[in-house]
């Protein structure tokens, strides 16, 4: 970087705001659970999702990306470096305000295929449909499918789980002192895992696990199972309270790991664009994948941050008074699923959607009959706002491409 | 509007208990009128009675609400259609506290034998016991949902299913023991107070009848 590029300046404010959006839409709504549930109030929500979406952001997050996410556009048509950037800025800007619309009505659509439709938008507008490469959008199109099964599936095998093994056996509490850590520890497996291959760089997964894994998510476990052995829990009157206070404890824990999966998962969506204009902006050239510097993580993940903290709050605190029928261990299934499929999902390098998961695994617990009234036409209004995602982002994206363009 | 607050509906048991607990009431306030009636307290047992048909009004507004609240659009671990059919069977008990409260009106009979009496206000106590059954049942109905459907709380539920059925044979047998004496003291009693009679005990038994129903929707619910 000779002086500072002004269009690199713009992209990373788009960036910036990007990052606002998913902060405000996504990262709330993945947490709106716990706080639903009781686990946590608005504010401590703000502060773990804060803190947490942060590190995830920046010890999880890619550290190498690709020059258009996932690959959705073929790079090599793009010849003149001014499109990439307007190109990038168009589909940072088209993503931002379609969540930012999605938000105004409610609505969880994915921060990752608003960002796949921007990018679609202008490569489209740019150098017609061939650009855009199928195989690869077939694959988005079938996570939109992909994501909420998974999420459902091990969700409704979760709380199934939960149930065989805490409510159905004779003492629920001393159960539940037990396994409740056992759950713990499994989340801190794949923490422990993700550090290993994200932050250490580690090659082997079967090391990252065995190694790393095994031995993060056995001291969780010992520490959570020693810190609940010792207190109390209603033991007299209702076992079932009893358990509910202790994942309402749980929870607060989850619902931080749903913070790092989200942040880990959906930074790229904001920075990934802004690495590629830094590339062009530093390098001139750009290829299939770019590094992206620590500072453009860091970047995103205080974006996400302010977005939890200045509108995320008051998303929380309205669904905190809301849903009061969500106990702790149907949120804790629904927490502790949609953050390892995603975790999982996304450390394999598939595309998956963290909001489509939560709601996925919502609908997982409800198969479980565990939640006692789920409203179907508000799922239907779901479903459908995924699939105008991606058209509705290329629309905006490619008219703001085309008018940078007649004006760059 | 924040679409979690919207994907999550209201349960429906908390206002079904709600309304289980107006059943109550609404029993254990004609158990008041009869212990007048049976004294010969007609005055005070016909201010009990018409707090009856008040305590009805209310069990039906309650059950309109929970009627309009359980749209098709809503996704629940037990049928909609068997909540519904539980919850026109609890109000039906509610509607058998209200009949009988109304032929207890009808007339003020001084020829009813002590035995009489006594049955009917038998029946009476035994009716108040089912009513609070059916509370415990529905509010079980809520354990076993917060239990993941765990086998013991299935069978908790059970046992007052089979409670509710047991009492609901026993008022069934005061109810013919009642018959009988009647016509046994067909002499003392001129043919309209035998009807009154009668019907007072056939409306009291309908009291558990409807609640024997209710309780067999719950069996329903927990299958699915």
């Amino acid at each position: 970087m000779i002086t500072v590029d002004p269009w690199l300046l713009i992209t990373i404010i788009v960036g910036m705001f990007m990052a606002w959006t998913i902060g405000a839409n996504d990262a709330a709504n993945s947490m709106s659970t716990a706080v639903g549930a009781g686990a946590i109030t608005a504010k401590q929500a703000v502060i773990i999702a804060g803190i947490l979406e942060f590190t995830g952001a920046y010890l999880f997050g890619k550290s190498v990306t690709e020059t258009v996410r996932k690959g959705i556009i073929d790079p090599s048509k793009i010849t003149d470096p001014n499109v990439l950037i307007y190109g990038s800025v168009a589909a940072l800007l088209a993503a931002s305000l379609w969540l930012l619309l999605a938000t105004k009505y409610g609505l969880p659509v994915s921060t990752t295929h608003s960002i796949i439709g921007g990018i679609a938008g202008y490569g489209i507008v740019y150098a017609g449909v061939s650009i855009v490469n199928w195989s690869k959008m077939t694959q988005v199109v079938l996570s939109w499918i992909l994501s909420p099964i998974f999420g459902a599936i091990v969700a409704f095998l979760v709380f199934k789980a939960i149930s065989r093994s805490i409510f159905q056996r004779r003492n629920p509490i001393k159960s539940a002192k037990f396994w409740a850590p056992v759950w713990i520890g499994m989340a801190f497996i794949v923490i422990g895992t993700m550090f290993y291959l994200k932050v250490l760089h580690g090659k082997s997964l079967l090391h990252g696990v065995t190694v790393y894994g095994t031995v993060i998510g056995f001291m969780a476990f010992l520490t959570s199972f020693f810190i609940i052995r010792k207190r109390i829990f209603a033991a007299s009157s209702d076992p079932y309270l009893g358990v509910e206070a202790i994942f309402r404890r749980v929870q607060v824990l989850t619902s931080g790991y749903v913070a790092l999966s989200h942040g880990a998962n959906d930074v790229a969506n904001a920075i990934g664009p802004v690495a590629a204009v830094y590339a062009v902006a530093s390098m001139g050239i750009a290829g299939m994948q770019v590094p992206v510097p620590r500072w453009i993580l860091a970047m995103g993940g205080l974006g996400i941050a302010i977005g939890v903290a200045t509108y995320g709050y008051r998303v929380m605190e309205t669904v905190g008074k809301r849903i009061t029928e969500l106990t702790n261990t149907r949120g804790f299934s629904i927490d502790f699923s949609a953050a390892t499929v995603v975790l999982v999902a996304s450390s394999l390098g598939m595309p998956i959607s963290t909001t489509h998961t939560v709601v996925g695994a919502v609908v997982g617990v409800g198969l479980a009959r565990g939640v006692k009234a789920i409203n179907k036409d508000i799922l239907k209004d779901i479903v459908i706002s995924w699939f105008v995602t991606v058209p509705v982002a290329a629309v905006i994206s490619g008219i703001i491409f085309k008018i940078l363009m007649f004006v760059g | 509007m924040q679409v979690w607050t919207k994907l999550f509906a209201k349960s429906p048991f908390k206002p079904l208990i709600k309304h289980a607990e107006v059943v109550i009431q609404t029993v254990e306030t004609l158990e008041k009128a009869i212990d007048y009636w049976e004294a010969g307290d007609y005055e005070t047992a016909r201010k009990y009675a018409i707090e009856v048909d008040q305590l009805e009004d209310i069990a039906d507004r309650i059950k309109e609400e929970i009627r309009d609240s359980l749209s098709s659009k809503l996704f629940m671990p037990v049928n909609r259609g068997d909540i519904l059919i539980y919850l026109h069977m609890q109000d039906k008990v509610a509607d058998a506290a209200e009949d009988t409260a109304k032929w207890l009106l009808v007339m003020e009979p001084n020829t009813v034998s002590g035995e009489i009496k006594t049955t009917l206000k038998e029946m009476a106590e035994e009716s108040i016991r089912v009513a609070k059954l059916v509370y415990k049942a529905i509010v079980q109905m809520d354990t076993v949902i917060e239990s993941g459907f765990s086998e013991r709380e299935i069978e908790n539920e059970y046992k007052l299913i089979k409670e509710i059925e047991s009492v609901e044979n026993k008022i069934d047998e005061l109810d013919t023991k009642l018959m009988r004496l009647v016509f046994q003291n067909a002499k003392e009693m001129n043919w309209g107070v035998g009807i009154y009679i009668l019907n007072i005990a056939r409306t009291l038994s309908n009291i558990s009848d409807k609640a024997k129903d209710a309780a067999e929707r719950i069996r329903l619910m927990m299958n699915k």
